[in-house]
């Protein structure tokens, strides 16, 4: 197996104002739901997915691909981390003639798929999985979805194959950060108890804190380490918004564009200056 | 026609190990001898097409050669926001195959028949669209779907109104398929699928100076050689199981008008779906596709060239 062997930090507060410094050059939406998956994609980038010789193209790396495509942002600003991004293209976001696009494009270096019409990502990963596993190698497959995106009934055909078929080295994340597009999920659309749910399907799920950066990385683990032969589901109880407090469980900032002045008060958030 | 299909499946996969047959729970006893002769490059995905596509996608990034059958009515019609973003975005090396084009499930009403997958799929950049006419031309468009090592639709529509070919032709990717040369400044008839078997057949007994083409390749199709063909002749007629609205009619209309205007008449479903149940023959009369009814509406649509010369 390879081993990770980046020492890249994945500071949460610097990839915030990454996104918040891409959203306001591009004047652009999708800022918070963004914000709740930094530490997920943190904690994977870190200790999980590996891309031997830094290549995100060779072809024995693992699979992390990102269904919910409108959190993009905070994929770029890891790409930015890990050298695949140049500062250039960060400032150049939204701009004429640019590739970052607003939802997750496979033409960029470092993203697995195309993602924003939801419900697709999941099931490319179930199908990189099974790739793996009749090739027999120890690549392993994360899929992050959000809680809105698993409406779609795509994922659910998708987790009832990977369990059936046995890929117990994918692994879904859900960002639950309680909204989606128009509203909070419970109103929209109930999930009710999520790992359950998982289980149900055939899945080892446990539920955690998808800020808490020890937890998660432990939780991943635990997982990996089990010698069940189920496809693993990661529960991550998030905050739409987090990191800035006026942003925070208000869905407005799903769509809403960050004024000059807004713009300064969520990097002095980030920083902890001010609440 | 399915045993062709099922043979060459057996030839290819014997041949490339990447290849991986994805049925979406059809194709009942057509997989017997693959599941004998490759019992590990097969997979029932389950009644899940959304996700056997996206699958396949999977595949195909881990280096397999997928190839996707459903019912044309599901694969590509179900599963066309897949099939476009998943597979052909990338141009990823996916074939999809839709058995039962047109009113084969007869008796089984709207939702299992297809009239519109060549024009949705063929308004998808990258993906091909191949469309047999027969099993020597669809043992050719397999092997050439293999070949072409991108997006590819295949449909497959009734599978036993007989041969047109005696041997497998060798087409040149997008390109059409003589069956009768014809003369000069005389009509042609271009055919694809399950309809070349009664165009054929109106030709020989009517229309013996008629040139007779099968297109195998709805897009990409070599534009020159339709060119060419609308240049010699007189009017063009075109024949399809499948919605006149965005299907080969329009694709010859389209090349036909913006080169070489001539009269185009597009035989096909018109913009309706079937009320009634009953046997395949019975579905052609009801759309008006049955070989009396065609040849009522070639001898209306030469009559008013005839008339508008005038």
């Amino acid at each position: 197996m390879y081993m990770t062997t980046t020492k890249i930090a994945f500071d949460a507060r610097i990839l915030r104002k990454t996104i918040l410094r891409m959203s306001h050059i591009g004047k652009t939406a999708h800022i918070a739901c963004a914000f709740s998956l930094v530490e997920i994609l943190a904690v994977l980038y870190r200790d999980f997915v590996s891309y031997p010789k830094n290549d995100p193209e060779n072809s024995d790396r693992d699979f992390l691909i990102l269904s919910k495509g409108h959190g993009v942002m905070a994929q770029y600003a890891c790409l930015k981390e890990l050298g695949w991004l140049s500062e250039d293209e960060i400032l150049n976001y939204f701009a004429d003639g640019s590739l970052l696009k607003g939802l997750s494009d496979s033409r960029v270096y470092g993203l697995e798929v195309t993602s924003g019409s939801l419900g697709h990502g999941f099931s490319v990963g179930v199908g990189m999985a099974l790739g793996a596993k009749l090739r027999k190698t120890e690549q392993k497959t994360y899929v992050i979805v959000g809680d809105g995106e698993i409406n779609e009934g795509a994922i659910w055909e998708g987790a009832l194959f990977a369990a059936h078929h046995e890929l117990h080295k994918f692994m879904v994340i859900v960002d639950q950060n309680g909204y989606q597009a128009m509203g909070s999920t419970d109103e929209i659309l109930k999930l009710h108890d999520l790992q359950s749910k998982f289980e149900s399907f055939g899945f080892e799920s446990i539920t955690v804190d998808g800020h808490d950066e020890v937890a998660l990385k432990d939780t991943i683990a635990r997982l990996e380490l089990s010698s069940s032969t189920k496809p693993k589901a990661v529960v991550a109880k998030t905050v739409k918004g987090k990191g800035v407090p006026f942003m925070e469980n208000d869905n407005l900032w799903h769509y809403t564009r960050l004024s000059p002045e807004a713009y300064k008060l969520a990097v002095l958030a980030v920083d902890g200056v001010v609440k | 026609m399915r045993d062709a299909f099922s043979n060459s499946l057996v030839k290819l996969a014997k041949a490339d190990p990447n290849i991986i047959l994805l049925t979406g729970d059809h194709g009942y006893a057509l997989f017997d001898e693959f599941r004998k002769q490759c019992p590990t490059q097969y997979i029932n995905a389950g009644i899940a097409e959304q996700n056997m596509v996206g699958m396949a996608a999977g595949l195909a990034r881990t280096g397999f050669r997928p190839f996707v059958y459903g019912l044309s009515a599901f694969v590509p019609i179900r599963v066309i926001e897949q099939i476009k973003i998943d597979v052909a975005h990338d141009n990823l090396p996916v074939v999809f195959t839709g058995d039962g084009a047109g009113f084969v499930y007869s008796h089984l009403g709207t939702s299992h028949q297809s009239m519109e997958d060549i024009a949705c799929t063929r308004a998808i950049a990258n993906l091909a669209v191949l469309s047999p006419s027969d099993r020597f031309e669809l043992t050719m468009c397999m092997q050439a779907a293999y070949d072409m090592k991108s997006s590819v639709y295949l449909r497959m529509g009734k599978s036993d109104r007989g041969d047109i070919h005696s041997a497998v032709p060798s087409c040149e990717i997008g390109s059409l398929s003589n069956v009768q040369e014809g003369k000069e400044k005389q009509i042609a008839f271009l055919a694809t699928g399950s309809m070349s078997r009664v165009a054929s057949e109106i030709a020989a007994s009517h229309y013996p100076d008629a040139a007779l083409w099968t297109v195998p390749f709805i897009k990409p199709i070599d534009e020159s050689q339709v060119i060419a063909i609308c240049k010699r002749s007189s009017a063009i007629v075109v024949l399809e199981e499948h919605s006149v609205m965005g299907g080969l009619g329009s694709v010859i209309t389209e090349i036909a008008s913006e080169n070489c205007p001539i009269p185009v008449l597009r035989i096909g479903v018109k913009d309706r779906f079937s009320h009634m149940c009953g046997t395949y023959d019975y579905l052609l009369k009801e759309h008006g596709l049955d070989r009396d009814a065609i040849e009522l509406q070639i001898r209306s649509f030469l009559s008013r060239q005839v008339t508008a010369c005038v």
